[in-house]
């Protein structure tokens, strides 16, 4: 689906009165499928972008439509039916009281909450279910296939990691939002955590935000890299674009002033509809 | 000795509502529900009323349910709708079912003693064990315990029991938070009414304050049945919890038959739930520091 953000605007009162208007007319628009990686440094606005996507804050003005649906009319819980998510920290995206499976059967029915007279009929994760969860684990290479019953609480955060990732790819979602998801790994958990994440995203075809504060990461994922600073849109490349860039160079470019988004934006500009 | 823990199985059952109910709002939604302490005195005030005027028990216990039902879901929507912080919300229920109750009642006291003829057979206290009374009340606590824990297993319960482990990842998976909490705390309320009811049936008079201390209780009888049997799956928590009422009770009998005075048991059960706290060193979801965070 594509992802259209027009004149978003979104502030938050400071701590010593005042004001700060983060975002002000923000655009962006993204193709169908587009891998999106946004990274900027503190205070950017990166993860407040996928928080105004996903709704755990409310939009100030301006409006964010996924295809055809606007998706700032919805709450959050609403939203979650096109929208999988992957947290920074790895024990908010899952529930570590409840088993493997019965993780994986609350993100497979993102779509029709388990809340309604529907959601009472048969006992949960069935036979059925844990057979499809084992042969998905299975082929994705994931050792935790045999692990079905083990509570999340039990596992490692690169386990928990991986888990929430599939959780998220679960339910057919159309947007995929990755909020600086390997931040909280060691390296060789993120990439395992990585590698599965450019397996899935291109598996699925859904459009993908992947906030980062990697620059390696940057430089090596996605279709394309955008950079903020202050609320605003200070770098756009496409992936023939970010051949030429470094990780020095991007680092030079945080403090730096506006690089060229326009005519990057034209080249972005959304497909017919 | 065995009738002393016979009828602390009795007593027990009747109280074994409480502990599920407590069980569902503090355990699966982590839902600190301080209207327990209403919807209990509620129930059994409903049901005295209900039972003198002639209508017969199971209708009686039907709508004590109902009735803590209600009240549950009022303290959800007062949570849910209006923002207002989840333990004041339950405090400014059973605020307000105190009067209820009262008027309710019309008195603060309806003896069960003198019910009218046609109505089934009421235990006997003195005997504390009755066969037919201990039956009623087995079946009564099996299927409810029954009823609950299919219900958790299934898509619907796993949505309760997920926004009580974690509603961020809840609600990002779709689950709508406000309902979830008004349900499972209504259903919560209903039981702890129902249990009010069964109580105020056993110990033959229902009283205004009766419900004082009653989540306290209901966490009392949770924490001793999961010390005992330490549950890994939601099956084995319930059965932990009907034990946890059946094993206080008997603890409360043995308080009793050492001598100590009726008015003493409130203490008598601040303080063994106390040991029970301190010696398991148990969590206590909800009444920790861990805030819950809300849409």
């Amino acid at each position: 689906m594509t992802l259209e953000i027009a004149n978003l605007s979104w502030g938050h009162p400071l701590p010593g009165g005042g004001w700060r208007q983060l975002f002000d007319d923000f655009n962006l628009s993204c193709q169908s499928g587009q891998f999106v990686v946004v990274i900027g440094n503190n205070g950017s606005g990166k993860s407040t972008l996928l928080n105004l996507i996903a709704g755990t804050l409310r939009l100030g003005g301006g409006s964010i439509t996924l295809g055809e649906r606007p998706l700032h009319r919805y709450r959050d819980h609403r939203r979650a039916r096109w929208l999988g998510r992957v947290m920074q920290n790895p024990l908010e995206g899952t529930c570590p009281g409840l088993s493997i499976a019965e993780n994986l059967r609350l993100a497979e029915r993102r779509r029709r909450s388990g809340l309604s007279a529907q959601g009472l009929l048969g006992l949960r994760p069935s036979q059925a279910d844990r057979r499809r969860y084992r042969d998905l684990l299975e082929q994705l290479g994931i050792p935790l296939a045999a692990r079905l019953d083990t509570l999340v609480g039990e596992l490692s955060g690169g386990q928990r990691q991986t888990l929430s990732l599939v959780m998220a790819t679960l339910g057919a979602p159309e947007l995929l939002l990755l909020d600086e998801h390997t931040a909280a790994l060691d390296p060789k958990a993120e990439a395992t955590v990585m590698g599965l994440t450019e397996q899935l995203v291109r598996q699925l075809g859904a459009t993908t935000f992947m906030v980062t504060h990697s620059l390696e990461q940057a430089l090596q994922y996605g279709d394309r890299l955008v950079m903020l600073r202050d609320g605003q849109l200070i770098g756009d490349w496409s992936a023939e674009a970010r051949a030429g860039l470094t990780p020095a160079s991007l680092r030079g470019l945080y403090g730096s002033a506006i690089v060229g988004p326009t005519e990057q934006n034209s080249a972005h500009a959304p497909a017919a509809p | 000795m065995l009738t002393l823990w016979l009828g602390a199985y009795d007593q027990g059952l009747a109280y074994a509502g409480l502990a599920l109910g407590t069980y569902l709002t503090l355990r699966v939604l982590n839902f600190p529900d301080l209207t327990v302490d209403g919807s209990f005195a509620l129930g059994g005030g409903t049901a005295a009323v209900l039972i003198s005027k002639g209508v017969p028990v199971p209708m009686a216990l039907l709508v004590a349910f109902g009735f803590g039902c209600l009240a549950g879901l009022a303290t959800g929507l007062i949570h849910t709708r209006l923002g207002v912080n989840d333990l004041f919300a339950g405090i400014l229920t059973t605020t307000g079912l105190y009067s209820i109750t009262l008027r309710l009642m019309g008195r603060s006291n309806i003896p069960l003693t003198d019910t009218p003829h046609g109505i089934d057979r009421l235990p006997d206290l003195s005997a504390g064990f009755d066969d037919e009374w201990c039956l009623a009340l087995s079946l009564v606590v099996l299927g409810l315990g029954l009823i609950l824990g299919l219900l958790l297993s299934t898509d619907f319960g796993l949505a309760l029991r997920a926004l009580g482990n974690n509603p961020t990842m809840a609600r990002a998976n779709g689950i709508n938070q406000r309902r979830g909490l008004n349900i499972g705390i209504a259903a919560a309320n209903g039981l702890v009414g129902l249990s009010g009811a069964l109580v105020a049936l056993f110990q033959g008079f229902a009283d205004v304050t009766m419900g004082i201390g009653s989540l306290i209780l209901g966490l009392g009888m949770v924490i001793i049945g999961e010390s005992i049997l330490r549950p890994r799956s939601v099956p084995m928590a319930l059965v932990a919890a009907v034990l946890g009422a059946v094993v206080f009770r008997g603890l409360i009998a043995v308080a009793l038959a050492l001598g100590l005075e009726p008015v003493d048991l409130k203490l008598v059960t601040a303080v063994l739930l106390l040991v029970a706290l301190a010696a398991g060193r148990l969590r206590i979801p909800g009444l920790s520091a861990q805030s819950r965070s809300e849409s």
